[in-house]
């Protein structure tokens, strides 16, 4: 009996801390005419380098020049998305927009707002090393692979070749997916989802320490393609219907920076600063490059000297004069 | 007042020498390395073909067939049939069939190395105080963390797919093999020896037998665990029933998702079921 009463004691307990704790939070965003400021910044992570890279230099910014503070939410491209939307994620950096199959459907109904091109100079497509390159002249487009399957062996499946396509989720893996089917290749190749980031990245750096011959789908700006020397396969110039069906090159994508409803009522002045946010992927390369060449370096301080040796010229691009003499004084 | 809640002593250990260590690792072993994968391919791609060309009448069939003889119920055997057949009739039967067999080698391996290692490990207590803290490791180390290296080794696909089920499935057996062994009666094999026997005889003829009910318990959860890996193998390339549980989180599908793993609960209920029977230990 004692232990019962203990029991429902301690559980009563921490159901009403739950409820004391959780309730300020939950009861200030609904209904405000003029909504509060934000102060503590949600950034999305979905992964990749060149994400968490613009995120700490819009970071930083929102540090130095707003006095906000910040942390990133790791969650994948579809599930940020989703977050965005519902106003758990403030800020995305890098809406890749051709990955997401509803986006322009979502932006249309109002779910979520738009802010500007933070890039819209990437590319992507199949890629094959550059020694694989070099032994095989001939071996320039997407539909030479037809005579050179012989060099990608499936082990999985002996007398077929592999060609590694996107992580499932990503539209693109389909496009690429149908290309393989539009060139004929499979017959010869099997179209492998290597399932995640961390695979896929595992897979083709093992397959370069062994110097053996790959051909994967990957995409600029990214470390692995600012450390490793690979080489585009051509294809037919973009087209935008045909593209769906696979039988062009990948167009530039618009990665565009968006932010929630609430988050865009809630902070204009930020906003105002993000709709000026517009980078390239030359530029978020070199961002990475700095990471690479400089060990233990973090992200903060990729962000520090971008903004303060690499690029000061960006600085009067992004924000007021006032807000860039503030940040050049912090910085 | 700071000092009091701020860690005092940070020192970030070499990062990049851990890197490069194992991926030199990767490349000096790469012969024996690629040899493994390659039998790892080998076994899974011939258990699969050996399942594939079985037709899918026998496969019911059979299931009917051991779910009745281990349950002692013909219903039982009706149901489980049924519920095979049903993951046929949502279009994942090849998958299941892949799946299948992936999870076959890595149980088949499990026991292997589990039983010959529980054993021995029930044989000193001091053996087990020292593998305690491995098996643990092996449980609870984030999964991602060794399958990165095992994919740097063995490549993306079956072979780390089913070193990744052995490494996480090969624990209960060991652990419950040697826990049975060494909770039988010390009396029963005092008796044993007072008859003659040696110590070999005395393992194999009556501590091995009267264990049976506990091992068989670790054989089935053996099989229970590597179910339970079939989607993180799925993150590393293998095919089956785990890339449409994939597909279906990444692509925000909540259907797709309720059918893909309902055919893997199926699937492990199925295997359960019909290995508990077998010794005759029933968990009702």
């Amino acid at each position: 009996m004692k232990k019962i009463a203990a029991f429902l004691l301690a559980l009563s307990l921490i159901f009403t801390a739950a409820g004391c704790s959780s309730s300020p939070a939950a009861s200030g965003s609904s209904g405000a005419a003029a909504p509060k400021e934000k102060t503590d910044l949600v950034f999305a992570d979905v992964g990749w380098d060149s994400i968490k890279f613009h995120n700490a230099v819009a970071g930083l910014i929102a540090e130095k020049v707003f006095g906000y503070t910040w942390t990133e939410t790791p969650a994948s491209t579809p599930i940020s998305h989703e977050a965005l939307m519902k106003g758990e994620i403030d800020v995305h950096m890098e809406t890749w927009t051709d990955n997401l199959p509803d986006y322009a459907g979502d932006l249309a109904a109002g779910k979520l707002t738009e802010l500007g091109v933070n890039f819209d100079d990437n590319i992507q497509g199949f890629y094959i090393p550059r020694y694989v390159a070099d032994e095989n002249p001939g071996l320039k487009s997407v539909a030479d692979l037809k005579d050179y399957a012989h060099l990608f062996p499936d082990p999985d499946s002996p007398g077929k070749a592999r060609i590694f396509g996107g992580i499932p989720g990503w539209s693109i893996t389909e496009i690429m997916e149908k290309k393989v089917q539009y060139y004929g290749l499979d017959s010869q190749y099997n179209y492998v989802i290597p399932g995640s980031d961390a695979a896929m990245n595992a897979t083709i750096i093992s397959a370069w320490d062994k110097k053996e011959p790959v051909v994967f789908y990957y995409w600029e700006p990214t470390w692995l393609m600012g450390l490793y020397d690979f080489v585009l396969l051509e294809d037919a110039p973009y087209d935008a219907a045909a593209y769906f069906e696979g039988k062009t090159a990948c167009p530039s994508v618009r990665v565009n920076v968006c932010v929630s409803n609430d988050f865009a009522a809630s902070n204009p002045e930020f906003c105002e600063f993000l709709s000026k946010y517009h980078t390239s992927s030359a530029l978020t390369s070199e961002g990475l490059a700095y990471l690479q060449q400089n060990a233990g370096s973090t992200y903060r301080d990729a962000a520090a000297w971008f903004l303060k040796e690499g690029h000061p010229e960006l600085v009067d691009q992004f924000l007021t004069s006032e807000q860039a003499s503030r940040l050049r004084e912090a910085l | 007042m700071e000092w009091l809640f701020n860690f005092p002593f940070v020192m970030k250990p070499d990062l990049n020498a851990i890197d490069s260590a194992v991926r030199g690792f990767a490349l000096w072993a790469s012969p024996v390395l690629d040899g493994i994968s390659g039998g790892l391919t080998a076994l899974v791609n011939g258990i699969g073909w050996l399942l594939a060309h079985i037709p899918w009448f026998l496969l019911i069939g059979a299931v009917f067939f051991l779910g009745w003889k281990s349950r002692k119920s013909i219903r039982s055997g009706i149901l489980y049939a049924a519920l095979l057949a049903l993951i046929g009739v949502v279009g994942y039967w090849n998958a299941m069939i892949t799946t299948l067999a992936i999870v076959m080698a890595g149980v088949m391996i499990s026991l292997l190395i589990g039983l010959p290692v529980g054993i021995l490990l029930s044989t000193s207590r001091r053996l087990n105080n020292f593998a305690r803290p491995v098996l643990d490791t092996m449980q609870t180390m984030p999964v991602f963390v060794y399958l990165i290296p095992a994919l740097l080794f063995f490549g993306l696909g079956s072979p780390s797919a089913v070193i990744a089920t052995v490494i996480y499935a090969v624990v209960p057996v060991i652990r419950l093999t040697s826990l049975g062994i060494r909770q039988v009666d010390r009396e029963v094999v005092e008796a044993a020896a007072s008859f003659g026997s040696t110590r070999m005889q005395a393992l194999f003829k009556v501590q091995i037998p009267q264990a049976l009910p506990t091992i068989m318990t670790g054989v089935n959860q053996t099989l229970m665990m590597a179910m339970a890996m079939v989607v993180t193998c799925s993150m590393i390339g293998a095919r089956g029933l785990g890339v449409e549980v994939l597909n279906a989180v990444n692509r925000i599908e909540m259907g797709r998702g309720i059918i893909s793993g309902a055919s893997v609960v199926i699937l492990a209920v199925i295997l359960d079921r019909v290995t508990q029977g077998w010794f005759g230990k029933e968990e009702k």
